[in-house]
């Protein structure tokens, strides 16, 4: 299997990501030379798919339970978002437009 | 000493070494003299000075990860680790130079430059907790925090020539560790010798209800696991980790440790891993594909720097494009693809089956009676700045006896077994789940001896 340049620019589009004519060049190239190393997860053997075995797995996930849906502690990510953000209004984050979407329409 | 002034005095030796006329680039924050303090006096780490990799969230200095997109970044809440750390004494003296985003193998990868191995400047220090184990090796501080999620904390430290531990994953709570790959990624500690290493993993150990993924079995006795000796155990060596290819002076140390371990006490006994074979081109799936998914949250809205643009996707794609370096992107393409229609199965589904066969090879040979396995930690010791850069694949080779672990979640830890034309070289330990204990006794036994020996 391997990626020709448009398929890498597709990539790109969907990983939110920009390169320029020869960065995706050599981008593609080196792709296609890492998968050609992951190939070789063609020879395995079927099976399922587990990541951990029991004795590995946290005992929670062993139980079937996850965690409670409030820590005793308050996460303190409410707080001091404003700090952190590169642009922040009346509480909220504030991003430019949609491509093509106005204004007006957006109300 | 005072219980401040061993720290104080890491902040002065590491000023002058990073400021002077050969930095070390370790450092990407030292603190400041008078905000030093000591929480608790009389704590297990009380005074001692420690550093922090720079994927760990704190509340005293700006968490950047090696990246340009976090520049500046101050975390409102502190990572566990860091808290539990500083709770039992500990002062951090400074954050540590990284791969961005934990992704690498040398350091190099930093947008604040490399950093330099203390034993060769010319060569890298490993990664990605290249600053950390280039900092412990450097004597600046006895200890320090790192994470692996491939082997992050136990190359650098063989590269190095000291101590590092990953943990079983679910050991010690990812609350505030910068998230790379979710389901490999674990906190481990560093030190110069095991005892230090597993002091630091004694305190920073054990569940977090803010961590999901951390878990309640109780913390054993890990730094008195260390003097305990080997008499008895079966040490299991896997073909796979010395394959005919081996620089047989690794070869020759790496027998001389099994040598040393059986004069212990140990028993020594050939093993077979016989999925080991798929282990890297597994880990370059499964690990980019989370990367994809945990780094789409660096978009330029919520935190770090935005690139301005007119609308949306394109300062999506602006903020991505420069705040992000060439590996970063390189991963968040491999695993958007590897994730994307019509891939998916081929790619994700199949690693994820590698994974667990890799995860029961080590069952099958803990089953059979083996106690742990040794192993060489890296197939190199320590390699020229530039010299894999240009060659993705030949970097993440560097990781094929690491990666394993962390696919496994099995625990490891690596230990200077001797040199190679001047460079460390470090062989592993790596143990069944929740069987740190263990390894910490044997990987004490071959530091006396070893030491013993060189002395």
């Amino acid at each position: 299997m391997s990626v020709g340049q448009k398929q890498a620019e597709r990539i790109a589009i969907l990983a939110r990501l920009h390169f320029g004519a020869e960065e995706i060049e050599r981008l593609t190239e080196e792709l296609n030379h890492i998968l050609q190393h992951v190939e070789a997860l063609r020879n395995l053997e079927d099976g399922p798919a587990v990541v951990h075995s029991e004795e590995g797995a946290p005992q929670a996930w062993q139980r079937g339970s996850t965690r409670g849906s409030e820590a005793e502690v308050p996460d303190t990510l409410d707080q001091g978002l404003n700090k952190v953000s590169p642009d922040w209004a009346e509480g909220f984050f504030v991003v430019p437009p949609l491509p093509g979407l106005h204004k007006d329409e957006g109300a | 000493m005072t219980t401040l002034a061993k720290a104080a005095h890491a902040v002065g030796a590491i000023q002058e070494l990073e400021n002077g006329g050969a930095p070390l680039n370790a450092f990407l924050a030292v603190a400041h003299p008078e905000s030093l303090a000591v929480a608790n006096s009389e704590g297990l780490l009380a005074g001692i000075p420690l550093a922090v990799k720079d994927n760990l969230a704190t509340t005293g200095f700006d968490t950047t990860c090696g990246s340009k997109v976090l520049e500046g970044y101050r975390s409102p809440y502190e990572s566990t680790v860091v808290r539990r750390a500083k709770a039992a004494g500990a002062v951090v003296v400074g954050k540590t130079n990284l791969d961005e985003f934990a992704m690498g193998s040398s350091t190099e990868n930093s947008a604040y430059g490399p950093t330099l191995n203390p034993h060769d400047r010319s060569r890298v220090p490993g990664g990605s907790s290249g600053g950390s184990a280039a900092a412990v090796a450097a004597g600046l501080v006895p200890m320090a925090l790192g994470s692996d999620t491939g082997g992050s904390v136990r190359q650098p430290a063989a590269f190095c020539g000291i101590v590092g531990i990953k943990p079983t994953y679910g050991r010690v709570s990812r609350y505030g560790l910068v998230a790379y790959a979710s389901s490999l990624d674990q906190v481990g500690t560093l030190g110069r010798t095991v005892t230090d290493a597993a002091r630091l993993l004694q305190v920073v150990s054990g569940y977090d209800e803010r961590d999901a993924t951390s878990d309640e079995r109780p913390v054993p006795d890990l730094l008195g696991a260390v003097g305990r000796g080997v008499e008895g155990l079966v040490i299991g060596v896997p073909n796979e980790y010395l394959p005919d290819g081996l620089d047989p002076a690794l070869r020759d140390l790496v027998n001389t440790a099994l040598r040393e371990l059986e004069e212990a006490g140990a028993k020594i006994r050939r093993v077979s891993l016989p999925h080991t074979r798929y282990a890297i081109p597994c880990y370059y799936v499964l690990a980019p594909a989370e990367a994809s998914s945990n780094l789409s949250r660096y978009d330029g809205v919520r935190y770090g720097v935005r690139c301005a643009e007119a609308d949306l996707i394109s300062m999506y794609q602006g903020t991505r494009s420069t705040g992000l370096g060439i590996e970063v992107k390189r991963r968040i393409m491999l695993g958007t693809y590897a994730l994307s229609a019509g891939y998916y199965d081929e790619y994700y589904g199949t690693a994820q089956r590698a994974r667990r066969m890799i995860t029961e090879d080590f069952r099958s040979v803990f089953d059979d009676g083996v106690d742990a396995l040794f192993t060489p930690t890296s197939p190199t010791p320590a390699f020229k700045i530039g010299e894999r850069m240009d060659d993705p694949m030949e970097m993440y080779l560097s990781d094929v006896f690491t990666v394993t672990a962390n696919l496994a979640g099995i625990p490891g830890i690596s230990v200077p077994i001797g040199s190679i034309r001047g460079l460390p070289v470090g062989g592993q330990v790596l143990a069944p789940w929740w069987q740190e204990d263990q390894m910490l006794a044997i990987a004490g036994e071959l530091e006396t001896r070893i030491q013993g020996a060189e002395a």
